[in-house]
């Protein structure tokens, strides 16, 4: 008769092993961080979708006029609400050809240089909503030539301001 | 002294290796959704636009009579507020010998780097 000890052993000897091998493998997965593939696949149009919005109001129609962006910024005072930008833009990311729009927010704001200590301050433009702290939003920005005071107190010249728009969905 | 009966160790061990089997095959079915850099994240962090949008403001503002202004905003807004070192240097047309605007545009975000000689038609 076929004697059966010696394979009860080896299977024996297998589970143990594969019980081994599990633990191991559970630990060490334990301690990194896996996201789902298709986490910031929604992040990467939004920001294609802002970044676009703010192309189309960058643009001028000819050499003769400014660009929306451009006569936005210059023509309110630094830090002021502006509510075209909020008219131009809200359509531009919210519109989707139908009677229903979508529902993304946004909060606007544009960096200058302080030419007399090189540093960098912000300005407020538009928001369609307060921020929070709780929205996951992506930021698109446009760089804009403005022919302006800024800061406040000095002389009007063409400056290079950076437009900078957070968005968000909720 | 009797034989002794091993039967039961049998049905226990193959039923030990069929749950194994069905646990990997649950793991495999569970790694194939999560990976750990994703291909939206690889096109979010590529500056393209960036670029782009950084080589159209300084071609556009080659030829500003305040120049100097002008790249100075670029280059601390982008280090500021893009994390981005931008660098470049504007040539003005010489004629009659070169009646072409050139420029050495540097772009570098610490992952993508970008560098550029561009001259006006």
């Amino acid at each position: 008769m076929v004697n059966t000890n010696g394979q009860l052993y080896t299977i024996e000897g297998f589970a143990a092993a594969l019980i081994m091998i599990i633990t191991a493998y559970l630990v060490v997965n334990a301690t990194s961080i896996y996201t789902a593939g298709d986490t910031h696949i929604s992040d990467m149009q939004l920001e294609a979708l802002g970044t676009d919005a703010l192309m189309a109001m960058g643009t001028n129609e000819s050499q003769l006029s400014m660009s929306p962006l451009r006569t936005i910024i210059e023509g309110t005072p630094v830090g002021n609400n502006n509510a075209t930008f909020g008219a131009n833009f809200s359509y531009l990311i919210n519109n989707r050809g139908n009677s229903d729009p979508d529902h993304i927010q946004y909060i606007a704001n544009y960096s200058y240089r302080n030419i007399a200590d090189n540093s960098v301050n912000s300005a407020f433009i538009n928001a369609s909503r307060n921020l929070s702290g709780g929205e996951h939003a992506v930021r698109a920005t446009k760089w804009v030539v403005v022919n302006k005071q800024l800061p406040g107190d000095s002389v009007v010249q063409n400056r290079t301001v950076l437009v900078e728009v957070l968005m968000w969905r909720d | 002294m009797a034989r002794l009966n091993d039967d039961a160790q049998w049905i226990i061990l193959m039923g030990f290796l069929v749950s194994f089997s069905l646990f990997f095959l649950a793991l495999v079915i569970n790694q194939s959704t999560v990976v750990g850099q994703t291909t939206a994240e690889s096109v979010i962090e590529f500056p393209k636009n960036d670029i782009r949008d950084v080589r159209g403001v300084i071609i556009s503002s080659a030829k500003d009579t305040n120049f100097n202004v002008v790249r100075s905003d670029i280059t601390v807004i982008s280090l500021s507020r893009k994390n981005a070192v931008v660098n470049y240097k504007v040539t003005q047309p010489q004629p009659p010998a070169d009646m072409h605007i050139h420029a050495i545009i540097h772009y570098n975000n610490g992952v993508t780097e970008f560098d550029e000689t561009w001259t006006s038609l």
